[in-house]
């Protein structure tokens, strides 16, 4: 009996330290409150100020390009330009969701809990770990829309000519390289697997390698590459730490993502300044 | 001596009631105030330590927590924002289901007339919108102080996956209310969220169907997000939020060092 009590201590609450303990009503209540009315007030004004939004009445038949999802929803909407639909909007959340979910059953130690920042280099982990998200996240976007292609012949003169073309951005690799034929229709089943609607029997490696190898490899990968090496470098050595570093590389990665494709991409989803952006409806094609 | 004994009973006799006292004594502590909050106003500490445990609202508190909990940098209040624009927007919500009507034919005059002609309409909608905004906002917020205050670890890891499931609830709130308005930003926001969510391998169509009631964006989408969003979504929310809630009392109040 008593061993399987030690055996759980997880399922412990903290012991109460009654002298360092204060009375809710009032000292939280009145935070509560306060919090509250700073919110109530804020929102009345801002609700006075801004209107919500109100379109034309809806119209199947005029799409408005560039046509947007919710803002919270432009990160996957990004995530979609640059690989498998499938991949982008429901594997690599859903992926991600789980990963974030068990946070807790990997990083099970103590250390540094119910304190900012508590261990021990964590605001450096963060620091860091965010910095590779934000330079990472963008530097792919910027040439993945061929962008630094661009600026590099642009601004520099720097042009790779057709030797180099392939890579220009991530389509390239399929479209600018002389694959031989066979390697566009792999036949890998016997039979053609229909689940649903679709059949599965060939691939086209290219195209796979493109859409959905490369991806996979650049979203382990990335991550993983930077905990190693924070890891080489002695500043990752507990889970906590290197958890840190993901969920900070996650944080700003979301916020790059977001951003851009709220704020960045404009007609026919190109990567355009801010100022630049404008929607026009009209009948799909004849924009 | 005598001196001494008159100091001892000037302490010991009480003053005379004041004006204020006798005020306080009509309004807290007569019968029909008693039949309603038992305690008379919370300004002892047992009748401080009564109004919370025995106020049904109140009581999602514990009666006395730690120091550390009440500085406003420890959880910047995000958690219980969080709840407060949830109670907002079901306010708010409610005020407006007296006049939105979800059909294709319906919906978007609904909307103009909450502007145009409903006392108060467009200011309600204005605090609907933005609160759901808002919403998103602090869940996020309120997921990173967590993070970041290790406040996951045991015993709270079960919590923080509720705190997960919480996040995409809130996501999935925000989503189905998008549609209602029915105008071109409404309808194309969904029709690519949707269209996002059917390119799921195998289970995406099938499931991109369930939820718009066809192969696109029409009167029987409208229908179902209306109900996924005014019942189907807030009652799971309001499920979890209970559980988060009574799991952070069980969990021994808010995470602090060991
Ligand atoms: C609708 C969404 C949510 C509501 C209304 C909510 C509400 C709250 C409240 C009121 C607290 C008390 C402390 C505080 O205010 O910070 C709390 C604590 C907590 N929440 Fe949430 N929460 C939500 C979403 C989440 C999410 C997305 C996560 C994480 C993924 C999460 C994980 C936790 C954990 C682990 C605690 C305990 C923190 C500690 O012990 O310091 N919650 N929540």
């Amino acid at each position: 009996m008593a061993t399987a009590v030690v055996a759980r201590p997880v399922a412990r609450p903290q012991s109460r330290n009654r002298d360092e303990e204060v009375l809710v009503w009032p000292d939280l209540v009145f935070i509560e409150f306060i919090a509250a009315m700073v919110f109530t007030i804020t929102l009345f004004a801002l609700s006075a100020l801004m209107n919500a939004p109100l379109l034309d009445q809806a119209n199947a038949d005029v799409t408005p390009n560039p046509s947007k999802a919710p803002w919270y929803l432009l990160n996957l909407q990004e995530l979609l330009l640059h690989m498998n639909a499938g991949m982008a909007g429901v594997i690599v959340p859903t992926i991600w969701l789980v990963i974030m979910g068990a946070f807790p059953y990997f990083d099970r130690d103590h250390e540094g809990q119910g304190v900012w920042f508590g261990t021990e280099g964590a605001v450096r982990l963060t620091v860091v770990g965010s910095l590779v998200g934000f330079i990472g996240t963008w530097g792919l976007i910027l040439w993945d829309s061929g962008k630094i292609a661009f600026f590099l012949n642009d601004w520099f003169g720097l042009s790779g000519g057709d030797t180099f073309r392939f890579l220009e951005n991530v389509r390239s690799i399929q479209n600018q390289l002389p694959w031989p034929e066979w390697s566009r229709s792999i036949t890998y089943l016997p039979f053609n697997l229909k689940i649903l609607d679709q059949g599965f029997q060939h691939l086209d490696f290219p195209a796979w390698l493109v859409e959905q190898g490369i991806p996979t490899a650049v979203l382990v990968g990335l991550p993983a590459l930077m905990i190693y090496a924070m890891w080489k470098l002695g500043w990752v050595v507990t889970r906590r730490d290197a958890l840190i570093a993901l969920f900070s590389g996650f944080i700003a990665a979301y916020g790059v993502l977001t951003l851009t494709g709220t704020a960045f991409r404009g007609q026919g989803q190109e990567l355009v300044f801010p100022w630049e952006l404008k929607v026009s409806e009209g009948i799909p094609g004849q924009e | 001596m005598v001196a001494e004994v008159t100091i001892a009973m000037a302490v010991e006799t009480p003053s005379k009631p004041t004006i204020a006292d006798k005020i306080y004594d009509k309004l807290f502590h007569n019968y029909v105030w008693k039949s309603v909050f038992r305690t008379g106003y919370p300004n002892t500490p047992r009748n401080q330590m009564l109004v919370i445990a025995t106020n049904v609202f109140l009581h999602l508190h514990p009666t006395r927590i730690h120091r550390t909990h009440v500085k406003i940098t420890h959880t910047y209040c995000l958690g219980g924002l969080s709840f407060f624009m949830f109670l907002g927007l079901t306010v708010t919500g409610i005020l407006l289901m007296f006049y939105y009507v979800p059909s294709v034919e319906r919906a978007y005059l609904d909307m103009q007339n909450i502007q145009t002609t409903v006392q108060f309409g467009q200011l309600m909608r204005n605090m609907h919108r933005w609160m759901a905004h808002a919403m998103v906002i602090l869940v996020f917020l309120h997921m990173m102080r967590v993070f970041y205050t290790g406040a996951y670890k045991p015993p709270r890891e079960f919590n923080w996956v509720v705190g997960v499931i919480l996040l995409v609830l809130t996501f999935l709130l925000s989503f189905t209310g998008y549609l209602l308005p029915w105008d071109q930003l409404a309808f194309w926001a969904i029709t690519v969220g949707t269209n996002i969510a059917g390119s799921a391998p195998v289970l995406g169509p099938k499931t991109r169907f369930w939820l718009l009631g066809g192969f696109e964006v029409g009167p029987d989408s409208l229908i179902r997000f209306y109900t996924l969003h005014v019942i189907g979504l807030p009652l799971l929310a309001a499920i979890f939020m209970a559980v988060h809630f009574w799991r952070i009392r069980r969990d021994g109040g808010l995470a602090r060092p060991l």
